[in-house]
């Protein structure tokens, strides 16, 4: 018998490929997102103070978007883009 | 060869729907209930009733594939759907992928939501919409698969698989289905759609991402004032995402309580007026950890009082059910909203 794939789609259109470029993680700015959940800002906090024994910190900023529920707002990703060459983003659940 | 994953139509021997079942659960295709066979012929059938609606559906989210209207009909043929329901199944799906909907959010999400599917207009009758007694429940056909339906193309388009992409804590019932019509004949105001711009020929479908209904029981109170009272009461809950999400919710009035509030003088706006008012949470029934959370994320209190919707229109009014004397509040994900779509016939 012949059945329909119920799971089939096309994939989207893929975006414009960026070229990635290295990320110096021991030198280089970095931001430290949190989803907004509880705790996320703790975790931050003691990744910052880890990387702190190997690295600089002066350039290790925190950043939040104001909701878990929602995605990053256009303006957080481009201060993100724009500003950092590396992110690491907290789900703290 | 192409993996089945790949394959837009499958090839397989013919086997009996017990066989299908433990092949299609293999496959991750199932939510649990048996699954009707996705042939090459129901397919059609199903995908006929909505010849003429060519508008494109955009990539679903989390998955982003663009789903062909045949893989959306397998979905509705292995929900029990009839042909005739998919019209108003493929209506909530659009509904879903509306972006105010955040339907990436609501399906990744550690909470409970479901999609909400309320149908109003005149299919109601020509399918058999249940809109009546038990209306959230079981026992019609319409109701259980269209909602159903939905689910299973979020499982299978959209790729909500429990545990994987779908992370809720605890689930919920209503995610095998819930899809409902609006009581029209004992609503004594506005049908919904209307008041949301349709016309009262026009059949549409409403979604929300939302917790199971929470019954308001009251059958003491004999006034307007007095229902309103226990409905801000049983919205009032320090528990639900919109204390500090701040989205929208439902209040599904029974027809009983509707006539009382009605008699009483009271509007859809002066009903929404009040019930914004009166069921704000009190900061003392919220914890001081929550209420840092909540202040850190931009949730503020006004003076000691968090309202659970931004504005009193956020608070979305009907009426369904039977007789006696209950409504309903459906508490929604938080960051939703309510989506209308005109079921293309």
């Amino acid at each position: 018998m012949r059945i329909y794939n119920p799971t089939f789609g096309v994939s989207a259109a893929a975006g414009a490929k960026v070229a990635l470029k290295p990320v110096n993680w021991k030198t280089d700015a970095i931001a430290l997102v949190s989803n907004s959940k509880p705790n996320a800002r703790e975790l931050l906090d003691g990744i910052r103070s880890k990387l702190g024994a190997s690295r600089q910190v002066d350039n290790i900023k925190f950043l939040a978007k104001n909701s878990a529920s929602q995605p990053a707002p256009k303006d957080l990703l481009e201060e993100v883009a724009a500003n950092y060459r590396g992110a690491l983003l907290a789900i703290a659940d | 060869m192409k993996d089945i994953a790949e394959q837009e139509v499958i090839d397989l021997p013919d086997m009996d729907v017990e066989a299908f079942n433990e092949f299609a659960t293999q496959q991750g295709w199932s939510d649990g209930m048996p699954l009707y066979i996705p042939t090459e012929d129901k397919v059609a059938k199903f995908v006929a009733t909505v010849r003429g609606d060519n508008r494109p559906y955009p990539p679903v989210p989390p998955r982003l594939v663009v789903p062909t209207i045949q893989a959306l009909a397998a979905n509705a043929v292995m929900a029990g759907c009839k042909p005739e329901y998919f019209p108003v199944a493929t209506a909530a799906m659009r509904g879903v992928l509306d972006p105010a909907y955040n339907l990436h959010g609501t399906l990744a999400t550690t909470h409970s939501c479901a999609p909400m599917v309320m149908v109003s207009g005149p299919v109601r009758k020509e399918l058999n919409i249940n809109c009546g007694s038990n209306c959230f429940g079981q026992g019609w056909q319409a109701n259980a698969t269209i909602g159903r339906a939905l689910g299973l193309m979020l499982l299978n388009v959209a790729g909500a698989k429990p545990g994987e992409m779908d992370r809720s804590t605890q689930g919920n019932p209503a995610k095998f289905t819930f899809c409902f019509g609006e009581n029209e004949e004992d609503n004594p105001w506005t049908p919904y759609h209307v008041r949301r711009g349709f016309a009262p020929t026009d059949s549409v479908v409403t979604v929300m991402s939302g917790e199971g209904p929470h019954n308001l029981n009251d059958h003491g109170s004999n006034t307007g004032v007095g229902l309103l009272t226990t409905f801000a009461g049983g919205m009032a809950t320090p528990g639900a995402n919109t204390v500090y999400g701040k989205g929208p919710l439902f209040i599904i009035i029974g027809p009983e309580h509707a006539a009382t509030l009605k008699r009483d003088g009271f509007t859809i706006e002066s009903m929404q007026e009040e019930l914004h008012k009166r069921s704000r949470v009190h900061a003392s029934r919220i914890s001081k950890e929550n209420q840092e959370t909540y202040n850190s994320t931009g949730h503020k209190p006004d003076g000691d009082w968090y309202s659970i919707t931004p504005t009193p229109q956020d608070i979305h009014i009907t009426v369904a059910g039977g007789p006696g004397k209950h409504s309903a509040f459906i508490p929604s994900f938080g960051g939703t909203t309510v989506a209308c779509v005109r079921i293309a016939r």
